[in-house]
């Protein structure tokens, strides 16, 4: 995807795109294919970044990902909306990792084991 | 003087004897070190296969054929569905055919594990569609194992097997780069045998950049830390990925 102007985008339109990022990074990482991922992850960070900036901090407009069948969406949802939804991001993290929908269930481990050890980056 | 001869004859053998006597203690123990080296290249030669991905029971090319003795692709059939069959409608890939290329094959092979593990069907399930992947139903099996004790893994990792990879808790090519020493690299307390296809995730996931290692890469954020560290974080990848009892 190109880099694009964010602020001109509205909050509808930023999860829309945070959600057809977190489908390609789904794919790029079933192909293996790290560098793309990686890259996809700077952008969903950029996005992450745009919606807590905004009045009110409007990550809280991730929550709506929480059931998406996508399990990367559901996981970049619950990561970057942690801040602002604990208790639902927490549970939907924990699906993740009760449903084994690896790989992204790991990652969703590794955050749910930071947040009981008080280490998590997320909180 | 008779007598004088016969000593010097008597002590003469029994030299000549310890000289052959000690001439053969030599050559069993060369003979010792030289099959000790053997097996020890053999050990590593069997790790670096396994680790390559060599299997014993893929299938060669027959003798007689110019590449006679060849590994030749799996299956060797085209690997399309037999119609009517459970199973035909699902095609592992875009048409059931052997993927050209190893991630290709990584990656279809780890959609039918994941597959397996969410739905419960069985390999030969999706080997109707696509025969080839029958040939790497240790390695489907094996991605399903339950997660282990540490105990078990290691002690696992001195009996390479099918389906299975020796993988290094503190990961090997970044450790040597580091100046780690190679002794302490492959100390068998760093050695664990892991499914092969949770071992091709743990090396996606040491790559992928991370939230909770400050939007850093697990690689890029050990560069540089201490041997605990890495260690710890190397745990951490094996219990994350279910390869590693919480």
């Amino acid at each position: 995807m190109n880099r694009i102007s964010l602020q001109s985008l509205t909050v509808s339109q930023l999860v829309d795109r945070f959600t057809a990022l977190a489908l390609e990074q789904y794919e790029a990482e079933r192909h293996g294919d790290t560098a793309r991922f990686n890259r996809l992850f700077d952008e969903v960070v950029r996005i992450k970044d745009e919606l807590a900036g905004r009045a009110g901090d409007q990550r809280s407009a991730l929550v709506t990902l929480f059931d998406h069948p996508n399990p990367q969406v559901r996981l970049n949802a619950a990561q970057r909306a942690l801040a602002v939804s604990p208790v639902a991001a927490r549970q939907a993290l924990q699906r993740l990792w009760d449903n084994r929908e690896f790989p992204q269930a790991a990652y969703a481990h590794q955050t749910l084991t930071a947040l009981d050890e008080g280490t998590s980056r997320l909180s | 003087m008779r007598a004088d001869v016969i000593e010097i004859e008597w002590q003469r053998r029994l030299t000549l004897n310890a000289i052959v006597c000690s001439l053969s203690e030599l050559k069993c123990l060369a003979a010792e070190v030289r099959l000790e080296r053997a097996m020890r290249r053999h050990g590593q030669a069997l790790q670096v296969a396994w680790k390559a991905g060599f299997k014993p029971d893929q299938p060669r090319v027959p003798k007689g054929n110019p590449d006679g003795g060849k590994w030749t692709a799996e299956g060797g059939d085209s690997g399309d569905p037999k119609p009517g069959k459970e199973g035909a409608s699902y095609k592992p890939g875009s048409s059931g055919q052997r993927p050209p290329t190893s991630r290709e094959r990584t990656s279809v092979l780890r959609d039918v594990a994941r597959q397996i593990q969410q739905t419960g069907k069985t390999v030969e399930f999706f080997a109707r569609a696509a025969k080839w992947i029958q040939v790497y139903s240790a390695d489907i099996a094996a991605y399903n194992d339950p997660p282990k004790s540490l105990e078990d893994l290691q002690r696992g990792a001195s009996t390479p097997a099918p389906g299975y990879d020796i993988h290094h808790i503190v990961e090997q090519a970044q450790a040597e780069q580091d100046g780690f020493p190679r002794e302490v690299i492959d100390d068998p307390n760093n050695l664990v045998r892991v499914p092969r296809l949770k071992h091709q995730e743990i090396n996606g996931w040491y790559q992928t950049k991370n939230p909770e290692f400050g939007e850093l890469s697990p690689r890029e954020y050990l560069s540089g830390r201490s041997w605990e560290v890495r260690r710890a974080v190397g745990l951490q990848a094996l219990r994350d990925l279910g390869v590693l009892k919480p």
